[in-house]
């Protein structure tokens, strides 16, 4: 039976005088793999995606808050409250009044005209 | 079955292996983008992994296959390491340990099959007394160990480990990693008697 367990320890230490060796191709496919893992890796991060952009503003209560003010501007814009002074007449009103005031032009010249 | 205690390449590691810095460190640095990190661990870790792939499995070609996987597992890991939780050899010596334990399932089936039909019956009997001229003795031997102790022999009398880190490795307790290394080199002798009587050998 000694016999025996030294044999069995022989071929133990011979496994073990192998053990450290290591196929080079083996090692340029792990290598490879890890490239590309790495590379993959930065690809993604250089690239911003909807979700990305939306955790920038403060993720979906950034976003609803942007939309509702939006939209707030929108319909300000279109049906403003009458105790509010309507900035477009300031620009349109007064200048078609002084470009028809300039021109001398009454309603008679303009049906005479057609 | 074939020869493994030689092998066609030159050596890439192992035991040489520079102490500075950890494992663990060059993990986080290959993590943030460092190529040459990648290229020492695969030069570390890459060796155990197919040392104990090749063992568990008796093949060569399965177990480079293993052991790119294994390391394929680690790179995508990476940045998801937390440091001081394990050592990463454990890590990867598990995970190298579960994919043979899959593949050996795997193949299973196939490799009764292959078994059934020797056709020309005077050329098998040649073939396979060539085929065990050249055979690892040890290799056969382990083939027919039951997994956890092929395992627990391989971890602690080719790789060395002692028996905390094994029973780390295999999640069990260190009386667990002695009983199954004890039953394990118990059936190896055993096995290795049995096959030099059968192939008519003189003891001693």
């Amino acid at each position: 039976m000694a016999d025996q367990d030294k044999e069995l320890d022989h071929l133990f230490a011979q496994a073990r005088a192998a053990r450290d060796v290591f196929p080079d191709d083996l090692a340029v496919r792990i290598e490879t793999d890890a490239e590309a893992v790495r590379l993959a890796r930065s690809a993604r991060k250089g690239r911003r995606t909807w979700r990305d952009k939306m955790m920038a503003i403060g993720g979906w209560h950034g976003v609803s808050g942007l939309v509702a003010a939006s939209a707030a501007g929108v319909w300000i814009g279109f049906s403003a409250p009458t105790f509010l002074p309507d900035p477009a007449d300031y620009f349109v009103s007064q200048e078609v009044t002084y470009l028809m005031a300039d021109l001398n032009l009454d309603e008679t010249y303009l049906e005479e005209t057609e | 079955m074939e020869d493994l205690t030689s092998y066609p390449n030159t050596a890439h590691g192992g035991s040489s292996a520079a102490p500075d810095p950890s494992d663990e460190e060059l993990l986080g640095q290959f993590a943030d983008g460092d190529t040459a990190a990648a290229r020492l661990l695969t030069g570390r870790l890459g060796p155990r992994c197919y040392s104990v792939a090749l063992r568990m499995l008796g093949n060569r070609a399965e177990a480079e296959d293993v052991t790119q996987e294994a390391m394929m597992r680690l790179w995508k890991m990476s940045p998801n390491w937390v440091p001081g939780q394990a050592q990463l050899s454990t890590w990867l010596y598990r995970v190298t340990l579960n994919l043979c334990v899959d593949l050996r399932r795997k193949k299973r089936p196939d490799a009764l099959e292959n078994v059934a039909e020797p056709e020309d019956q005077a050329a098998s009997v040649v073939d396979q007394i060539q085929e065990s001229a050249r055979k690892d003795a040890l290799q056969a031997a382990l083939d027919q160990l039951p997994d956890r102790q092929r395992q627990a022999v391989i971890l602690r009398h080719i790789e060395e480990l002692s028996n905390p880190e094994i029973a780390g490795i295999m999640d069990i307790s260190v009386e667990a990693v002695e009983s199954l290394t004890a039953r394990g080199k118990r059936s190896l002798t055993a096995m290795l008697a049995a096959r030099r009587e059968e192939l008519g050998y003189e003891h001693g």
